[in-house]
């Protein structure tokens, strides 16, 4: 009897020896710091200052009528939005272009996906190389007596200019996850396609898309994740500007944080953005995963 | 039919691999002007930035770039493969064990270890850097490397952890069974029947915790600060380059000296890193 509790004691003993490190790290490193978050949202810290100052919801009433706080919201929505639906898109097309095994399909694969490889950061001041008002290209066209255009340097011009690095950088990500999905997409059932006499349009439709379901989901949900904490490349792309154009939430909480000294006020921010960032995740992978029910049955 | 439908799928073939190329070139384009443009004066990347005329390129940019007093690239390399290194050894040491605890066990408790471990992945971690200023500060590692280093760890536990379980339900129970019969502990049979076995996920995490501690730039950036004297490449090329922004002979070769080992990396590597990505895609 004493022996068997002795053992019993040191095997979950062990269990504890295999999860505990793993999890105190986490504990401490992630859990205690989002609850520290929540907590520093609801006071008005300078991040010097020895005792906060509780102030219940006052930074996030303040967050309602922060125009530059609704601004960056807004231009995360939309880079997040459009960039998914830019990634998902072209992701999924080329992958159908690059599918199969073959010298040159794996040679285009890697030229799609190698910008991924480079940090955002670097993406970004290249870009911002060719793309600036004195930049390659602009020079290049001015040295043939064009016009010089507004990359960088016009509000509307800029933001486009973002998502569109931001989807050059990004979507070869998509496309191998596009390509894996595509593995599994059962060969017997597109051999039946054919033979009933389905155009590639129908097969398209009715057996590869089904199929893909799954992968779709967590290519959406990735994508809405990644673009919605944009930060690294508008540091180097664009610096924010002109005037606040590109500022994403990411941005704006570390420019109020640590520039602005307003700890309280961008805590809030962070608050806001991650329950927004899980509840768009969450949201995708139910809708994606009713929509399977739905075609299974 | 079958002659029938030969012609037109050989047309579209040739239309995929034109739109391929085109699609390809506009790709390398920012490639190809960062590689020709850290060999040129500044005169000459405004005014003929595509241009690739032998006698006007010079290694005198890059030679001055890789002794930029205000960024030691080799100092650079150094420390972030020291961190490389350790998130990677680090990660694998506390991922592994508590994976393989949650995927052989059916028990409630460690189904929602494993959501509280996956919620991870949702929390931005831009977001979580700032209350984390203030753990490590409480805790006496701001600005260490020690410090930055557990909580880049810590970053990559979600994923390795939802990744590994994933893996290791695939490898049948009745092996570890079998050495726990012949005496082995849990620890033994984890790392000597088990842990063998994950070798392709192990190799998929190592290789995108390696890009992703690499190109790092917004928690070195706050953790290890400007005052611990510590950079990496991309917190040196940021402080390189930021200044120097429109001198494009500082610019482009920097950016390409930041670039190169990992490009080099991802060539010779880059059949894992994409069959890598695609096992972690399905598996999820």
């Amino acid at each position: 009897m004493r022996a068997r509790l002795t053992t019993q004691l040191t095997g979950q003993l062990t269990t504890l020896s295999m999860v505990g490190p793993a999890l105190v790290l986490f504990v401490v490193m992630l859990v205690v710091p989002v609850g520290l978050s929540l907590y520093l949202s609801l006071t008005d810290w300078d991040g010097y200052s020895a005792n906060p100052a509780f102030v219940g919801l006052k930074n996030y009433v303040n967050l309602t009528h922060s125009a530059e706080a609704i601004r960056a919201g807004w231009v995360t929505l939309l880079i997040a939005a459009v960039g998914t639906v830019l990634l998902s898109v072209l992701g999924l097309g080329f992958a159908l272009l690059v599918n199969g095994a073959s010298r040159l399909n794996a040679f285009f694969r890697i030229v799609l996906f190698y910008p991924h490889v480079l940090s955002a950061l670097v993406v970004g001041f290249l870009w911002s190389a060719v793309l600036g008002t004195s930049g390659v290209v602009n020079g290049w066209l001015t040295s043939k007596g064009a016009e010089v255009l507004p990359f960088l340097s016009n509000p509307n011009w800029a933001l486009a200019s973002l998502i569109g690095v931001l989807v050059w950088a990004g979507f070869g990500v998509n496309v191998v996850l596009y390509l894996a999905g595509l593995q599994t997409v059962s060969k017997d059932l597109l051999e039946a396609a054919r033979i009933d006499g389905a155009s590639t349009r129908q097969t398209f439709f009715s057996v590869t898309l089904p199929a893909l379901a799954p992968v779709v989901t967590v290519n959406l949900v990735l994508s809405l994740v990644t673009l919605l904490k944009t930060y690294d490349l508008v540091v180097s792309l664009t610096g924010g500007g002109p005037a606040g154009s590109t500022q994403t939430a990411a941005y704006l909480i570390l420019w109020d944080s640590f520039h602005n000294n307003a700890l309280g006020f961008g805590s809030a921010q962070s608050v806001v953005l991650m329950v927004i960032t899980a509840g768009l995740a969450l949201t995708v992978a139910r809708l994606r995963s009713r929509a399977d029910r739905g075609v299974q049955t | 039919m079958a002659t029938v439908q030969l012609r037109p799928l050989r047309t579209k073939g040739w239309g995929r691999i034109a739109f391929l190329v085109l699609t390809s070139v506009l790709m390398l384009v920012p490639m190809y002007l960062l590689i020709v443009s850290a060999f040129k004066s500044q005169q000459d990347i405004l005014t003929h930035p595509f241009s690739l005329s032998p006698d006007q390129l010079t290694t005198e940019y890059l030679r001055k770039a890789a002794t930029n007093p205000d960024f030691n690239i080799l100092k650079g390399y150094a420390v972030t493969i020291l961190f490389v290194v350790s998130v990677n050894v680090l990660s694998v040491a506390l991922a592994g064990p508590v994976s393989y605890v949650i995927a052989r066990r059916s028990e409630r408790r460690y189904r929602m270890l494993l959501l509280l471990f996956v919620a991870g992945t949702f929390i931005p971690s831009q977001v979580l850097v700032i209350p984390v200023v203030y753990t490590l500060k409480f805790l006496g590692l701001m600005g260490t490397i020690p410090g930055f280093v557990l909580f880049e760890t810590t970053l990559t536990l979600p994923f390795s952890i939802f990744l590994y379980a994933g893996y290791i339900m695939t490898i049948p129970a009745s092996l570890d069974e079998a050495a726990a019969v012949d005496g082995a502990g849990q620890h033994r049979v984890f790392w000597s029947i088990v842990f063998p076995l994950m070798k392709p996920a192990v190799v998929t995490m190592v290789i995108l915790n390696t890009f992703s501690v690499w190109n790092d730039f917004v928690n070195p950036q706050i953790i290890l600060g400007p005052g611990s004297g510590l950079y990496t490449v991309t917190t040196g090329v940021y402080a390189a380059v930021s200044q120097y922004s429109t001198d494009y002979t500082v610019v482009f070769p920097t950016l390409l000296l930041a670039v190169a080992p990992l490009l080099v990396v991802f060539v010779l590597l880059q059949r894992h890193v994409i069959s890598g990505l695609t096992a972690g895609a399905t598996k999820g």
